[in-house]
């Protein structure tokens, strides 16, 4: 619920834009370039922000990033982790899923690779309030439909 | 345009690509699916991004817009397609906000997607669409964009600056507010380093109060040479500026022509990057001696620098720590930033082996570290 004064003194709303950038790599040129300097939006502000608030992600990680860009030229962002599927497929060490999930399987991943996936999606702004074990469990799932095994341990 | 001039940018995906794509696809028919719904007029642009990190705009620009016709669609589904379309190739979208008291019958809503050349625009919103159920692919419209416009308008926003009293920091093409101050004229370009951040203004701070006169001043990771120039205005005997990134020095030497300081009173280099990830750090021990013997030789040598300035991001900054002190005289001060103050804790516990007297100032969200250089040594 906004305040009041929050509702008074809320700016315009431009534009919402969604990139993928690399972590720590966020460079005044393309993508991040053309997407923010259309809307005249503080290009070296928004990378210092962006690569100093992800120092503690790996470098070259693809975060997703949410910019609101307001009328006035200021800007909001918020950082996503990385997909599931991404982490997975490191994880499980291969480039793309499997063709036919279900019935090829493309790689196998751990239990403790789950709970270490869980544990970083739960630093993310949407899960926080979900319990780590319904979070195992939905990436459980998108393993599957990716065609990776989940084993309790490599042998 | 006919399609065949259109079609000789794009290369045909290569077919490891188009099975990845189908993953995708699968994947993404999980989320739950809202009716299938029209999608409104969809304006994509795609644009060619030059995989280089130094993009000058002398290279010729090649990005495309398409243009859907309109139709209703819900806020919802455009977030679904937004997404749809970066997990199949765009490299960034955006959607604009209308004002609904404009055109209230309208419901439209415009998504602008920027792609690099080499993706196949059509396959790419086909998949796109097809992945969360609309039963009709919008209308699009693909133009080529150019590279300039971009720069020039991010350039627009850049007016002189304030830091304190009598010092301004004024882009090339702006007159200088105040005559008299001392003024350091930029051309931002692509590198960092506009004089618009907290941490640039905290670092000039710190210059202004440390520069009396000849002072040898070293500023790592100089970007547009902003802090270089700076303490040559200040007084400084000479600056060096290095960096790790060609377009960086390329413009810092721009900017020394532009405040009409030598080469012999600054000088830049290009030097190699030294982070590595943690795991590959004993491996590469030894290679990292010989760059900095090599180094010593060639350009700057250690303990020789009176100010030593770093406003870079923290993990270089951790793991460099060692290089970058090293630059200093016993008794020289060192300063630190570009670190957010939740990184606080790490630097200080990083560098208090090294400095003592450590001093901290604060802006916005953002801190700078500054501390004398231990004398107690054993060696000379």
């Amino acid at each position: 619920m906004a305040t009041l004064k929050e509702i008074l003194t809320r700016r315009p709303a431009a534009a919402t834009i969604r990139l993928t950038v690399p972590a720590g790599g966020a460079r005044p040129a393309p993508p991040v370039g053309p997407a923010l300097g259309q809307y005249r939006l503080n290009l070296m502000a928004f990378c210092k922000d962006f690569n100093a608030r992800t120092q503690k992600y790996k470098p070259e990680t693809p975060m997703s990033v949410t910019i609101t860009a307001f009328k006035d030229n200021t800007f909001e962002f918020t950082v996503k982790s990385p997909s599931v599927t991404w982490y997975l497929k490191k994880a499980a060490g291969i480039e793309s899923g499997s063709s036919r999930p279900g019935h090829v399987t493309a790689s196998t991943v751990t239990l403790k690779h789950i709970y270490e996936i869980a544990k970083v999606k739960q630093s993310d702004p949407y899960c926080q309030y979900m319990p780590l074990e319904s979070i195992c469990k939905s990436i459980i799932g998108t393993a599957a439909t990716m065609g990776i095994k989940v084993v309790k341990e490599l042998e | 345009m006919s399609f065949f001039s259109l079609g000789h940018f794009f290369k045909r995906l290569p077919y490891k690509q188009l099975t990845r794509h189908q993953n995708l696809f699968t994947l993404i028919k999980q989320k739950p699916r809202t009716q299938s719904t029209t999608l409104s007029s969809v304006l994509i642009k795609v644009s060619a991004c030059s995989s280089s990190s130094s993009s000058s705009s002398s290279s010729p620009c090649t990005s495309l817009s398409s243009i859907y016709p309109p139709l209703a669609e819900s806020p919802y589904l455009s977030d679904m397609f937004s997404e749809a379309l970066l997990c199949f190739g765009a490299s960034s979208t955006s959607v604009d906000e209308h004002d609904n008291d404009a055109d209230e019958n309208s419901d439209e809503i415009y998504i602008d997607s920027i792609f690099p050349e080499c993706e196949d625009v059509d396959e790419c919103i086909l998949n796109a669409a097809n992945s969360i159920g609309l039963k009709e692919i919008p209308c699009y419209e693909v133009k080529m964009g150019e590279q300039c416009n971009w720069i020039k308008k991010a350039q627009e926003s850049f007016h002189p600056v304030e830091v304190t009293k009598g010092l301004w920091i004024v882009p090339e093409w702006s007159t200088p507010p105040d005559v008299q101050a001392t003024n350091i004229i930029l051309n931002p370009g692509l590198a960092f380093g506009t004089g618009e951040h907290a941490t640039t203004k905290l670092c000039l701070l710190l210059l202004q109060s440390l520069i009396k006169g000849g002072e040898l001043f070293l500023d790592y990771g100089t970007g547009s040479g902003i802090l270089g120039i700076a303490a040559i205005k200040f007084g400084a005997a000479m600056s060096v500026g290095v960096d790790i990134d060609p377009q960086a020095i390329k413009s810092a030497h721009q900017n020394a022509a532009l405040n009409n300081i030598g080469p012999k009173k600054m000088k830049l280099h290009l030097v190699p990057d030294r982070t590595f990830p943690a795991s590959m750090n004993e491996r590469v021990d030894g290679i990292v001696e010989d760059l900095s013997s090599h180094e010593i030789r060639g350009i700057s040598e250690t303990e020789k620098y009176d100010v030593v300035i770093a406003n870079i991001l923290l993990n270089p900054l951790l793991q460099l720590a060692d290089h970058i002190v090293s630059y200093a005289k016993p008794g020289a001060v060192v300063g630190i930033s570009g670190i957010l103050s939740e990184q606080l804790p790490h630097i200080i516990n990083r560098y208090s082996e090294f400095l003592e007297d450590i001093l901290l100032s604060e802006m916005d969200d953002w801190t700078c570290v500054s501390g004398t250089k231990k004398r107690a040594k054993e060696d000379h």
